[in-house]
């Protein structure tokens, strides 16, 4: 009986705010193609550049449906087929032997959001890894740092819906770039332009999003804490405090004045390179336009300062009362608005005391270290993540993989830059092949993905490859037995106030829901104040400060022990960068229009979207050291060089340079990406990357 | 490298295009549109609601056809941009049908 191609509703799995409801066409259990749902108020039916064509992902000829084993050296990627008994048997020996040797905490799980499902994401393998006792795997790559920052100020609230926009009168888009990385958030913050509001960008680069804004402000990269200052200086200055608002629902205004009056626009202008005149015409746009929204994008915590500019960026909304209606306020991750059961997630409880925590930046130099019983790592387990694009020190980690005596396991798509290196290879689904339930860090709707067609060859989904793990390991918990239903239905507290009239069956019939929340024209939850703080007011003196330096337990499967604990300003602030003589000019690597990190940088329709690996420079820079547009230079920080083209442009200032992330280096001539000039140094909050705060130095290759 | 609008939206101009594309990145002349490439987006939006598939993907442009970037690039720089969805040409219906659509 032949059957004809039906209609499947899915999510989109990837590590993006817009967490879109998708119509996937199926004929013949393959994938035909995939459309945005019209249907959901936030898809709008469109997808974007990455995801459009998800079927070729699908069923690109280069997938990994098949476990395999390593037959050349190192690096050389040459692998045959193995069966899944036979892969487990072997990673389930080799794991057995090291614990009886070495303990199981030279064994190192890494991973990121190569899926962001629920089940099948972030902590789908902590509580394999926790009831082990693997060292922890502390994953800062993205918005921990801003969350420490932001939860220090407003605690852990949506605070916004991002369709509220429209009513916005002006509209701050600060290191963030809606139309390459937040494309359904676009249209909302057109109308608001459309309707009158100004919408200003503040971003080293003239993105598109600022070719299309009112004003874009290119101040120099890591002084975004030193604006925002600036702005409250102003803002105090001009007696534009929303007087009422702070006297209620704020805590030490005084100590914030204070530290702002260091922040007059003369010296702002100075660090900043933008004018007095633009700070102050910033401040006066920002503060008298009620309601005034700050979207923050995840590049605002990417240099030594980015922490601290979330703490100042979150003090704004409260100085000028813009909390006060919908469309007013902050908007840095709704997702605190899902009551996910964290706990059901990660069993943190299973942790033992002692267990050590390694943060996933460090993976080149943990790699490398040794303590006196020989290397802190024997052996890596790596899934939904791709470290040789990802994370900085390239050269460090691929020094790292080569080590004979690793023994390197990757769960899979495509042999990555990363799977290159690998002992086994496992082969794991695509989001088409398996049931998700998708919170969002970008709106408010939950999204259910039911497979669209039956797993590829032996692909499977990261909670099957941990259940398969757990009974070669003998463990015998009821949590690795659970269903990928049950695991789903277990994730949420469906009892929470924010999914009342929501069902999971109710979502397996529709697809997505809104959160049980105020329409968009009436969600102004901090009208009256009510922040999860401490102290259930805007902490502009942080009281959590006192406890140093930290990262939330859901990045780091819930070790509380080993936090990084060093001292934190309980003020908004701005540290001066370090300058390197010898290398004048500071990169900014960000995420690339076409890509989704390393996601996509693989195939060709993409590739032929995003172009060869450039660098972008200003034409002072690049007629100092004789460059011209198109040529082939190479960039070089203290950790080490990459080559790329060089595109002369003055959408970057003097003394910036940009070159996105995510293309692979196994496509490159020189092996080497943005990451092997990238150091792996942290930010001033949360353990947040600092790769956009790198010192280099540009030269033609000769 | 953006999407384009084909020969194929020529005596057509049914600009459903216009109206989902989320950058108003669409420009126009008496006959037919064509795409900016600095602004589009690449979202593809607009494909699967052009009635005479005229909008495509460059990746997917047959070799004949690659003359429509540099066309769209050019054209779009100096015609106006258009905002908001119109009425069809006359002429589109008896294009769309000649089309086989």
């Amino acid at each position: 009986m032949t059957q004809k191609p039906n209609t499947v509703l899915g999510a989109c799995p990837h590590d993006c705010p817009d967490t879109c409801s998708i119509v996937a066409t199926i004929d013949k259990g393959r994938v035909i193609s995939v459309q945005g749902n019209p249907d959901h108020p936030f898809t709008a039916g469109r997808l974007c550049v990455k995801v459009n064509h998800y079927e070729e992902r699908v069923h690109s000829p280069d997938r990994v449906l098949y476990p395999l084993r390593r037959v050349g050296p190192k690096g050389e990627a040459r692998f045959e087929r193995i069966s899944w008994d036979e892969a487990l048997r072997t990673i389930g020996a080799r794991w057995k032997a090291l614990i009886s040797e070495h303990g199981p905490q030279v064994i190192q799980p890494y991973s990121y959001l190569g899926t962001q499902g629920t089940i099948n994401g972030l902590n789908v393998g902590d509580p394999f890894f926790n009831k082990m006792g693997a060292a922890i795997s502390e994953r800062t790559f993205c918005d921990s740092g801003a969350c420490t920052g932001y939860i220090m100020t407003l605690g852990p609230t949506p605070a916004m819906d991002p369709e509220s926009f429209v009513h916005s009168r002006c509209i701050l888009l600060w290191a963030s770039n809606p139309m390459s990385t937040n494309v359904h958030m676009w249209p909302f913050i057109a109308e608001a332009q459309k309707r009158g509001a100004k919408v200003i960008v503040i971003d080293p680069v003239r993105t598109r999003s600022a070719q299309a804004a009112d004003v874009h402000l290119a101040l120099r990269p890591g002084t975004d804490s030193a604006l925002a200052l600036g702005m409250i200086h102003v803002i105090i200055r001009d007696g534009l405090v929303d007087q009422d608002y702070v006297e209620k629902y704020t805590v030490g205004f005084d100590a914030l004045a204070k530290r702002a009056k260091e922040y007059a626009p003369e010296r702002v202008a100075e660090i900043t390179g933008l004018t007095v005149a633009q700070i102050e015409q910033l401040s006066h746009d920002y503060a008298k336009a009620q309601p005034s929204a700050i979207r923050i994008g995840v590049a605002i915590e990417r240099n030594g300062n980015g922490g601290q500019a979330v703490r100042a960026l979150s003090s704004l909304p409260a100085l000028v009362g813009a909390f006060r209606k919908p469309g007013g306020g902050i908007l840095q991750l709704p997702l605190w608005a899902f009551p996910i059961r964290w706990d059901k997630l990660m069993r943190p409880e299973w942790i033992k005391p002692g267990t050590p925590v390694r943060n996933q930046w460090k993976i080149g130099q943990d790699l490398l270290a040794t303590d006196d019983k020989g290397p802190i790592i024997r052996s890596l387990f790596v899934y939904n993540a791709n470290p040789m694009v990802v994370a900085a020190e390239q050269g460090l980690i691929r020094k790292g993989l080569m080590r004979e005596d690793l023994f390197t396991v990757v769960s899979e798509h495509f042999i990555t830059d990363t799977a290159r290196f690998a002992d086994i290879v496992l082969p794991a689904t695509t989001q088409a092949e398996q049931l998700d339930l998708m919170f969002s860090w970008g709106h408010l709707y939950i999204t259910m993905n039911q497979p669209w067609i039956a797993p590829l060859g032996e692909a499977v989904p990261n909670t099957e490859l941990f259940r398969r793990l757990a009974r070669e390991m003998g463990m015998d918990d009821p949590q690795f037995s659970l269903t990928d239903d049950e695991l789903a239905q277990q994730s949420y507290d469906w009892s929470a106030p924010a999914l009342q009239g929501i069902t999971y069956e109710s979502l397996k019939v529709k697809g997505w829901a809104r959160l049980n929340l105020p329409d968009a024209a009436h969600y102004a939850p901090h009208a009256e104040g009510g922040f999860p703080t401490p102290s259930g007011k805007v902490e502009f003196e942080a009281s959590m400060a006192a406890g140093g330096n930290f990262v939330l337990g859901v990045f780091r499967q819930g070790s509380e022990e080993f936090q990084d604990g060093s001292p934190v300003d309980s003020l908004p602030s701005w540290t001066p960068p370090k300058h390197d003589q010898h290398r004048p000019l500071t990169l900014i690597s960000p995420k690339s229009h076409a890509f989704l990190n390393s996601g996509y940088g693989n195939m060709d329709r993409q590739l032929s979207h995003a172009g060869n690996q450039q660098v972008s420079m200003h034409p002072d820079d690049a007629a100092r050291r004789g460059i011209m547009h198109g040529q082939n230079v190479s960039v070089t920080s203290s950790t080490g060089s990459f080559h790329a083209l060089a595109d002369i442009t003055t959408d970057v200032a003097p003394g910036v340079v940009q070159s996105a992330m995510g293309y692979w280096g196994s496509g490159m001539a020189d092996g080497a990406g943005v990451n092997s000039a990238n150091p792996a140094r942290y930010g001033d909050l949360g353990r947040s990357p600092a790769f956009s705060d790198t010192r280099v130095e540009i030269a033609p290759v000769a | 490298m953006p999407h384009v609008v084909t020969d194929q939206c020529d005596h057509c101009r049914y600009t459903e295009c216009v109206a989902v594309c989320p950058v108003e990145c669409f420009h126009a002349d008496e006959q037919r549109l064509y795409i900016d490439p600095i602004v589009c987006i690449d979202c593809g939006a607009c494909v699967p609601v052009c009635p005479v598939k005229a909008v495509v993907d460059v990746f997917d442009l047959p070799v004949d056809a690659r003359s429509s970037i540099a066309l769209n690039a050019e054209l779009s720089k100096v015609l106006p941009l258009i905002k908001q969805k119109q009425s069809p040409l006359e002429t589109a219906e008896a294009r769309r049908l000649a089309l086989g659509f």
